[in-house]
């Protein structure tokens, strides 16, 4: 254990939590490392909002080699951890190589402790949180369920209880280091370098998110599961593995429902005044979720329409440690394999019957769960149809399904993580019309805004807040706070200029480990078969054009490689040259 | 080729410029930005009548012979684009909003919908306020920190994803100013509605 010295030149330009931990990654894990190896490292950020009371500060972030997709991974949470974990005087917390006997780490302070997991190790979530005692506003714990100690390629890390670092296998590479858990307890509040605006800041966007009828009214009433519906009716609501894009059980499992039928009560993250996420019961459980994702994941993607079911499945995947996204949507696969005849098993579409004893069986790596574990792309490809994973660059889609909605589609394509919704909030412009409406179906001009959004969540997730205060709140707001709390005076193009600037190292990273061109792309099912009925009927994802648009917006040749201008411009020059350009 | 999708967002923004007082027969221009190429007015077109040919698509950084046929103001939402996030570009001249910007260097609105959504508005001057690199980089820069600008005695530059979005922030604008001037008309106290008002001169 030793102490990081902070590089204040570094933080100007990558500010932190996603940002950061590129940068840190960049240096510390290069092409020849295998991601479940001792050789990977675990990067634990926080950003400077984090901790300081704004709305919805209270994400941190976490940056490994992805397992799943050996791209360059960043996952972020919310809750009361990484809120802890800055009171606890921390920024940065690098976990390298491997303990011998798992080991769990409690920092209180500046005193950190390691101890012995091995009494822990094989417990699943919600009882190992249990105790070590986690309680919200004073003790936060991190660990790992079964999945990541079996090095589940779609493994998650879990923090209080039920929120998680998901996507793209974290949990793995925390398991691969036999370290069962983080517990950390803070006391200290970090500082605001102008108290003045930083109060009003926090005013106004408290009146902005109480004006915005999604996050004062949609969001609370209904959770994001508002979404089922809404995607339905447009034909972009992914269905059986992508055989279809509108689900005729949507109703059954949409956000209406859970209202009625199943909520107990709302909660929400610290210092969010938005607080959507949804406590649930079914006759089996009681528990937080589900949101949007992971319904549709083992909804309408598995051609489910029983909600208890759903509910249960989210649960099992918290307990367990597993992303619900990429679970689901690897069960659907399989669902569609056996169903063609291409992988012997009974796993059929529409039963709901079928999620729980698969998840255990994914999580334990036990039978057909063995195969399953690593995700849709590994499956698939065992199998001989590597056309039936619904990924990209290996990470299984959320949702929405891009034939309807174009900019989705080039979004999933240029993801650095892979195929993920979270680079840029293109269900925001071309579905709820924020901050405007534009038009779905459109090709010319989409990169722009795709761009734009991949470049703004690139920052939002290294200040580390919350996306959803952005359905509110514009970018120009974040970047006042951000100049308020580091008094570095940031212009809302200054932080979307660093987000730019992180969305091209990860690129870089990504091409130094041998992605590139051919790998931006999409299933060969989103770019030829358009859905024969619905509002998206006769669509396909017009990739192509959308892509050459895209690498000249960003200054990449015709190969996606960013330019050596771009790169003078962004300060990421000097990186390239130490490396050497390799690709 | 512009996109059939794109010329209607222009004509109907145009238009409804038009109709609200906010530019002149031939006053104005729109542009978007498509990656690496802007679409932007034609020079001498009536913005409140637009056809498809009077879209000029050119490069964001290089010339073509777009050029020869684009709006004035090109350059300065060239240097727009370069310098912020905007993805559309509304420049308009709103009345009243040039009317106030004779005599203040920021205008801070007092109706509840602008200070909403604008908190103030920093007035630019330049001698030579139309067409030059001295007025773009200035009011580019201006833009890095606000969605709206006012060029002293000349217009508005207000930016946004959409021209949707950037007409918003220039027809509430002028709105802010008309109700200002009302305001002023009737001369009589001023009665504080706002938590925090004090702060918007810093926003």
């Amino acid at each position: 254990m030793r102490p990081i010295h902070w590089n204040m030149e570094m933080a100007r330009l990558f500010i932190g939590g996603r940002g950061l931990g590129a940068r840190l990654l960049w240096d510390l894990v290069g092409p020849d490392v295998d991601p479940l190896s001792t050789e990977n490292v675990l990067i634990f950020t926080n950003g400077p909002l984090t901790g300081t009371g704004y709305q919805t500060s209270n994400r941190f972030s976490v940056t490994t080699k992805s397992p799943l997709t050996g791209t360059i991974l960043d996952a972020n949470s919310g809750g009361f951890w990484g809120m802890q974990f800055k009171k606890a005087g921390y920024d940065v917390m690098i976990i390298r190589g491997k303990i011998e006997k798992p080991v769990w780490i409690e920092i209180k302070n500046s005193e950190i402790q390691f101890h012995d997991a091995t009494k822990l190790w094989g417990m699943r979530v919600f009882a190992v949180t249990e105790r070590l005692g986690q309680s919200n506003n004073k003790r936060n714990v991190l660990c790992i369920g079964p999945a990541g100690e079996n090095l589940s390629r779609m493994a998650a890390i879990m923090n209080d209880r039920e929120r998680a670092l998901a996507r793209g296998g974290p949990g793995a590479v925390m398991g691969s280091k036999n370290l069962k858990a983080v517990v950390v307890e803070g006391k200290d509040h970090p500082s605001i370098e102008d108290p003045e605006r930083f109060k009003f800041m926090l005013y106004e966007t408290r009146k902005l998110l109480a004006a915005s009828p999604l996050t004062s009214q949609a969001l609370p009433e209904f959770g994001t599961v508002v979404l089922m519906n809404i995607m339905n009716n447009i034909g972009a609501l992914a269905t059986r593995n992508h055989q279809q894009t509108q689900f005729e059980g949507a109703d059954a499992i949409s956000g209406e429902e859970l209202t009625e039928k199943y909520l107990v009560k709302n909660a929400a993250c610290w210092a969010c005044p938005i607080g959507f996420t949804r406590i649930s019961r079914t006759e089996k459980v009681e528990g937080e979720g589900p949101e949007f994702e992971s319904t549709w994941a083992f909804g309408a993607q598995c051609g489910i329409d029983d909600l208890p079911a759903i509910i249960e499945a989210n649960t099992l995947c918290n307990d367990l440690g597993l992303d619900t996204i990429s679970a689901g949507s690897t069960i659907a696969c399989a669902m569609e394999l056996s169903e063609k005849g291409y992988l012997d098993s009974d796993l059929r579409f529409g039963r709901a019957d079928q999620l729980a004893p698969t998840l255990e069986a994914m999580a334990y790596r036990r039978d057909i769960g063995a195969d399953l574990a690593d995700g849709s792309f590994r499956l698939v490809t065992k199998y001989g149809h590597p056309e039936l994973s619904m990924s990209a660059k290996g990470l299984e889609f959320p949702a929405y399904d891009p034939r309807g909605m174009q900019g989705q589609g080039l979004l999933y394509a240029t993801s650095n993580r892979g195929g993920c919704h979270m680079r840029g909030n293109m269900v925001g412009l071309e579905v709820l019309g924020l901050p405007k409406l534009i038009d779905r179906f459109q090709v010319q001009g989409k990169s722009s805004f795709v761009i734009l959004h991949q470049n703004s969540n690139a920052a939002i997730d290294s200040l580390v807040l919350c996306k959803f205060t952005n359905m509110g709140v514009s970018d120009e707001y974040f970047a006042r706070v951000l100049s308020a709390v580091t008094g570095i005076p940031y212009a809302t193009g200054d932080m979307i200029k660093v987000g730019e600037r992180v969305w091209n190292l990860e690129r870089l990273y990504n091409l130094r480990e041998g992605f590139n061109r051919k790998d931006d792309t999409l299933p060969l099912r989103l770019l030829n078969e358009a859905p024969a009925d619905g509002p998206s009927q006769d669509w396909v994802v017009k990739l192509e054009p959308m892509l050459r648009e895209y690498y000249r917006g960003r200054g990449w040749d015709e190969n996606g490689v960013p330019k050596k201008q771009k790169l003078v411009e962004l300060s990421l020059a000097s990186l390239v040259a130490r490396q050497g350009e390799k690709w | 080729m512009v996109d059939e999708r794109i010329y209607e967002m222009f004509r109907a923004i145009g238009r409804d410029l038009y109709v609200a007082g906010m530019i002149s027969s031939h006053g104005g221009n729109l542009s978007v930005r498509l990656g690496d190429r802007v679409v932007i007015k034609r020079r001498g077109a009536m913005l409140g009548n637009l056809k498809p040919s009077d879209l000029i698509e050119t490069g964001l950084e290089k010339n073509d012979s777009g050029v020869a046929l684009a709006s004035t103001e090109l350059l300065a939402h060239r240097t727009i684009y370069k310098m912020t996030p905007a993805l559309s570009i509304v420049h308009c001249h709103p009345r009243m909003a040039i009317a106030f910007s004779l005599s203040r260097d920021e205008i801070v609105p007092v109706d509840n919908e602008a200070c909403y959504l604008l908190k103030k508005i920093p007035v630019v001057t330049e001698e030579f306020a139309s067409g030059t690199p001295e007025m773009a980089k200035k009011v580019a820069t201006a833009l890095q920190d606000y969605k709206i600008i006012m060029l002293r005695g000349h217009g508005s530059f207000a930016i946004g994803q959409t021209l949707d979005e950037a007409f918003f922030w220039s027809s509430t604008l002028e709105e802010a100013c008309q109700i200002a001037l009302y305001a002023k008309l009737i001369d009589e106290p001023f009665i504080e509605y706002r938590k925090m008002s004090e702060s918007y001169h810093k926003f």
